[in-house]
């Protein structure tokens, strides 16, 4: 018998009162009548439970055996759990599912009430991936089915749990890029709006004058670092990206301001364009940031999140 | 007229006000034009302008009219002072503007798909929207659908609004003849279509000119600045800022809220004279949040375009569009308002 059984056992026969042991033992119906008559009720509790624990393990119990006997603890002793109560009812759904070559199955759900009949103007879309763990999902409007439909992919997929990234976009392909690790291969996108020549970020005059009196290694260097960071690559389609900020100010042009606080200050920030990467991308080249630029910002589709809630450490 | 655009940079020298300038609220544009006047050279000063605060006269203001004015979108135009107006003609005006608006519309001008010709024009006085006993009395004007049912002759929906006024606008006062009335600051609500009409009506009828105040990212700054600096019970919004940022080829849009009491702490971190705001706190109170946010993105909000600003008191964008939230400041405000206007008629 596993010492963790073993363990769990000993701790719930010892919670059991003596005047109830033997009506809870014979309930569990583990244990023979000849072992239950070698139970000497005079002994202290802690040499009992070391006996009645041994009787367990000739017998084998297993972790199945022990939890069956937490049950019938528990339902001798109701009151001291606290109780909630759900009432279910069997809403007609309308489910539909159509499979891609890319082992995609793109599963339609209607909902409905126990008084209404599906509403098929509504239906949330899930894209499941069969062969990976990950599955999008169209924000439905009626959110009260949010966890049954986690409940319903979880259990469909034979996973455990289900959990909401920090990641939402309009763009499928560009979420699955980022999701599945591919963006930094070159992929199809319905609307490429950055032609090649473009993706060079050279000495482009009709940019902006005003950046002909900088210096050129300076250039140089902000381009490469630019390069490195993103990549040679069409950048995955994102609109925005937000950031719940709640950091302290600290100020590099007067130490005097907000000195003596300590409380952070709340911010929220969004960022929104109709090609967020490759806005952030030229922000560097044409001076509007600091090449490298914040690896808040950089790490969007390494760490797969567009919401990002950031605290001192 | 010599040009000065108030969005250059100013040298940072201190002077102090003298008491005539203080009674009656020394602002840029008071000092700019007494010295024009005076012909002396003129030495540009950073602008202060007081904190906006409950007018004298507001005991007079009728509460529900000024209610329907809060929490509405309005669009800002400068006026140029109307020739030969009367508060008397009223009535008049209204039956005049009518059968304008019913020509022009008949005229298939205003093209706006099912609308109705069955309007009603009303002009109507606002007491108490004013900084000064010298300001003119502000006016409404109001354009309402009328019912066709002959039975129903209450007053229908209101389709557009605009109304006309002026907050301690003595410098313009001043340069004008009796025969005109001076209301620098106009505001509408409604389909651009009715300003249109409207606009031309009084355009032809008083000899003005409107033209939209657009507001530059340095007017906004001074208005969170000075909206951040107003003492309020709570706070019925979160302090807002939003730029636009000149990266091609993608825009990009940067929005910036800040929960309000802290953008008061950062406010009074860098406050400094009671009563005022000056130029310098302004652009310090700015760079906090430049700063801030620089530690966090490595960018410099300040090489981007501030095109709205948003606080519990008002919001406002650079095209020209205003909403007043806070009833306790509405004078401030649109006094701040009617300094631009007046700053771009002349």
């Amino acid at each position: 018998m596993d010492e963790t059984v073993a363990e769990f056992i000993k701790r719930t026969i010892l919670k059991i009162p003596m005047n109830e042991l033997i009506t809870i033992l014979k309930a569990w119906d583990f244990l023979s009548e000849n072992q239950l008559q070698t139970i000497n009720f005079r002994q202290r509790k802690e040499s009992l439970v070391q006996h009645l624990v041994r009787l367990c393990e000739e017998k084998h119990a297993s972790l199945n055996d022990a939890a069956l006997l937490d049950i019938i603890y528990t339902q001798f002793h109701q009151h001291q759990k606290i109780w909630d109560v759900f009432q279910m009812s069997k809403g007609p759904v309308t489910v539909s599912f159509r499979e891609t070559e890319e082992n995609a199955v793109w599963i339609r759900i209607a909902w409905g009430t126990q008084y209404t009949k599906p509403n098929q103007y509504k239906p949330t879309y899930v894209v499941y991936y069969s062969q990976t763990p990950y599955a999008f999902t169209s924000s439905s409007r009626l959110r009260r089915n949010a966890p049954l439909l986690g409940q319903a992919l979880t259990v469909a997929s034979k996973h455990h749990q289900i959990v909401k990234m920090d990641l939402r976009s309009r763009y499928l392909d560009s979420l699955k890029a980022i999701v599945f690790k591919q963006y930094n291969q070159i992929f199809e996108t319905h609307n490429s709006t950055t032609p090649l020549q473009e993706r060079n970020l050279g000495l482009d005059i009709n940019m902006d004058s005003r950046i002909i009196h900088e210096n050129i290694a300076e250039k140089e260097r902000v381009q490469q670092i630019t390069q490195e960071t993103f990549g040679d690559y069409p950048q995955p389609r994102l609109e925005f990206a937000q950031y719940k900020l709640e950091t302290k100010f600290k100020s590099d042009l007067n130490g005097s301001i907000l000195a003596e606080r300590e409380e952070p200050l709340r911010c929220l920030i969004k960022f929104s364009s109709p090609h967020l990467l490759e806005a952030l991308k030229s922000l560097a080249p044409a001076g509007i940031a600091d090449a490298p630029l914040s690896p808040l910002l950089t790490c969007i589709p390494n760490k797969r999140m567009n919401y990002f809630k950031i605290r001192d450490k | 007229m010599d040009s000065y655009d108030a969005s250059e940079s100013t040298p940072r020298q201190s002077t102090s006000l003298r008491p005539e300038d203080y009674f009656i609220g020394a602002t840029f544009l008071q000092k700019r034009l007494e010295s024009v006047r005076k012909q002396t050279s003129f030495i540009p000063t950073p602008p202060r302008r007081k904190i906006p605060h409950c007018s004298q006269l507001q005991e007079d203001v009728d509460p529900q009219k000024v209610a329907f004015l809060l929490h509405k979108q309005w669009t800002l135009y400068s006026l140029t002072p109307l020739y030969k107006f009367s508060y008397s003609n009223l009535k008049e005006y209204s039956r005049l503007l009518n059968a304008f608006i019913v020509a022009e519309k008949q005229k298939g001008l205003a093209v706006e798909v099912g609308e109705d010709f069955n309007v009603k024009v009303i002009f109507s006085t606002v007491l108490g929207i004013k900084g000064t006993q010298r300001d003119p009395e502000a006016f409404l004007v109001q354009i309402l659908s009328k019912s066709q049912l002959p039975s129903e002759n209450r007053e229908g929906k209101v389709l557009w609004t605009g109304w006309f006024c002026c907050i301690f606008g003595d410098s313009l006062l001043e340069t004008v003849s009796e025969d005109f009335t001076c209301l620098p600051l106009f505001l509408a609500n409604g389909a651009e279509s009715n300003t249109a009409i409207i606009g031309t009506w009084f355009q032809k009828t008083f000899d003005c000119y409107f033209s939209p105040l657009a507001i530059n990212a340095f007017n906004l700054s001074w208005m969170a600045a000075m909206w951040t600096a107003c003492k309020m019970d709570h706070y019925v919004a979160t302090t807002e800022f939003l730029w636009s940022v000149p990266c091609s080829p993608q825009s990009l849009d940067i929005s910036y809220a800040i929960h309000p009491e802290d953008a008061k702490a950062i406010w009074d971190s860098v406050h400094k004279t009671p009563g005022e705001v000056t130029q310098e706190e302004v652009d310090l109170f700015m760079d906090c949040l430049y700063s801030h946010f620089h530690r966090h993105f490595k960018i410099h909000l300040s090489a981007t375009r501030l095109v709205r600003v948003s606080t519990s008191v008002a919001s406002a964008h650079t095209d020209g569009k205003i909403k007043i939230l806070c009833h306790k400041y509405l004078i401030g405000v649109l006094a701040h308002l009617t300094e631009l206007a007046i700053f771009q008629i002349e």
